[in-house]
């Protein structure tokens, strides 16, 4: 779960770094640990906050954003038993739409639904209140069905 | 043409349509690095080499651990343990295979994953009655199976298996959502587990992915082994004892602050049992496949 949040928001070759930079900074903080609190949002808003300095310093795409802009018909995931039911070419197209986001948009997506972890959780780890969470993810929704739309009307770029 | 129904639907189709291909993105795995460490070694010797956090304002513990070298002299609160343990656990996670039961995430760890020395029990045998040391809940009489089931929540089940009979000490903790442990005492027949003066441990609780997930750490020592019991899906771990967290509803963490020895899982419905014994496989799945 951490490597695959610093995925969302880090380059990719960062990714690891950042997660393993993060869990020393959360062993450094844990007197700011407050007893009680889900402990997984906690590390995994260190993890996204590795993850963007690490991208902002290096100037480059997320991991994840990267890939989804490089897809291919085909090739973005791995058709599985449960993913029959969607066409192999809308899982590409959505997965490239993915790639066009800005990074709030996807962070927001890639937490909520690709991540699956609660508004709760997804407001703690990327750093924004719980309304906040909802109200981005249903705009993030909306450009994200923009973007297949637009990418369905000609052929795809990388 | 892709499927115009996710352009145009509600954002239910489109939600589904991205959690079906969330687990299936290629996202990076944890491979060795050139020096030939993972990434849980690296963050365990960099943990390993600064000084113990500060614990300051936290909860005081309720109870003493016995640190050990290296470990603060002085009571540690459980959110300090746990979250040192989630951590190690955590960053093992991140390159680990994990399996799972209604109610119940079993992970395989790294080889280097172990848990702090501080959590280390004492291993002398429990004064009172068998488990009393523990801090398995408040005691209940085994004569009150109604009662039981009442303190639970939920239809406490027990073995019919005539080997272990009638167990001797029954505990309840309503901290733990009616986690409900039964305790047989050594006897001839049954010989003592990982717990001193302990022959037979049955701990049922009721879990479900959607009530919250337990999350195993399972060391290097230690086998998991994919096993029946009826027709329920269930794990064996053997070999080299192992610590036990989980996370409750709303991913508040709890944990057992104990090691285990040999014990079945697995979930049945809404509640996930697990059978501590050293009667070995075969014969602790026979005890687990006659509860009723």
């Amino acid at each position: 779960m951490a490597l695959r949040t610093a995925y969302l928001v880090a380059p990719e070759a960062d990714a690891a770094d950042a997660v393993q930079d993060a869990f020393v900074k959360a062993y450094a903080a844990l007197s700011r640990f407050r007893d009680g609190e889900p402990i997984k949002p906690w590390l995994l808003r260190i993890v996204v906050n590795e993850g963007r300095n690490r991208r902002r310093s290096a100037d480059r795409r997320s991991g994840l954003a990267r890939r989804a802009a490089l897809v291919e018909p085909r090739d973005a995931v791995a058709a599985s038993p449960e993913s029959e039911v969607l066409a192999a070419e809308t899982r590409d197209l959505l997965f490239a739409a993915l790639g066009r986001l800005r990074d709030e948009d996807r962070e927001v997506i890639g937490a909520r639904y690709l991540l699956d972890l609660s508004e709760a959780e997804t407001a703690e780890a990327i750093g924004i209140r719980r309304g906040t969470v909802k109200s981005r993810t249903s705009r993030a929704l909306a450009r994200l069905r923009e973007a297949m739309t637009d990418l369905d009307r000609g052929p795809v770029h990388g | 043409m892709a499927d115009r129904q996710l352009h145009q639907g509600p954002d239910a189709g489109l939600i589904e349509a991205l959690r079906l291909i969330g687990p299936e993105i290629a996202w990076p795995t944890v491979a060795p690095s050139a020096a030939g460490r993972d990434l849980a070694a690296a963050v365990r010797e960099r943990i390993e080499s600064m000084p113990p956090p500060a614990v300051g304002f936290l909860v005081p513990a309720r109870r003493r651990w016995l640190p050990s070298a290296g470990w603060p002299r002085r009571p540690v609160s459980r959110a300090l343990l746990i979250a040192v343990v989630l951590l190690i656990a955590l960053a093992a996670l991140a390159g680990a295979a994990g399996v799972g039961l209604p109610g119940l995430r079993v992970f395989f760890g790294g080889g280097s994953v172990s848990p702090p020395p501080s959590l280390e029990p004492s291993r002398s045998p429990s004064p009172g009655g068998p488990g009393a040391a523990l801090h398995l809940g408040d005691p209940v009489s085994v004569s009150d199976p109604a009662a039981l089931d009442a303190l639970a929540g939920f239809d406490v089940r027990w073995p019919s298996d005539p080997l272990p009979g009638r167990p001797d000490a029954a505990y309840v903790d309503e901290s733990k959502r009616g986690q409900v442990s039964l305790v047989w005492a050594v006897r001839g027949d049954l010989p003592a587990t990982f717990e001193p003066g302990v022959g037979l441990l049955l701990t049922e609780f009721a879990g479900s992915v959607d009530q919250g997930f337990f999350d195993k750490m399972v060391g290097s020592g230690t086998t998991v082994e994919t096993v029946l019991v009826g027709s329920r899906r269930g794990y064996w771990l053997s070999g080299e004892p192992h610590f036990l967290f989980y996370t409750g509803p709303g991913g508040v963490v709890q944990d057992e602050r104990r090691w285990v020895g040999d014990a079945l899982i697995w979930a049945d419905g809404p509640v996930t049992y697990r059978l501590e014994s050293a009667l070995g496989r075969s014969g602790t799945i026979r005890i687990a496949e006659s509860l009723r």
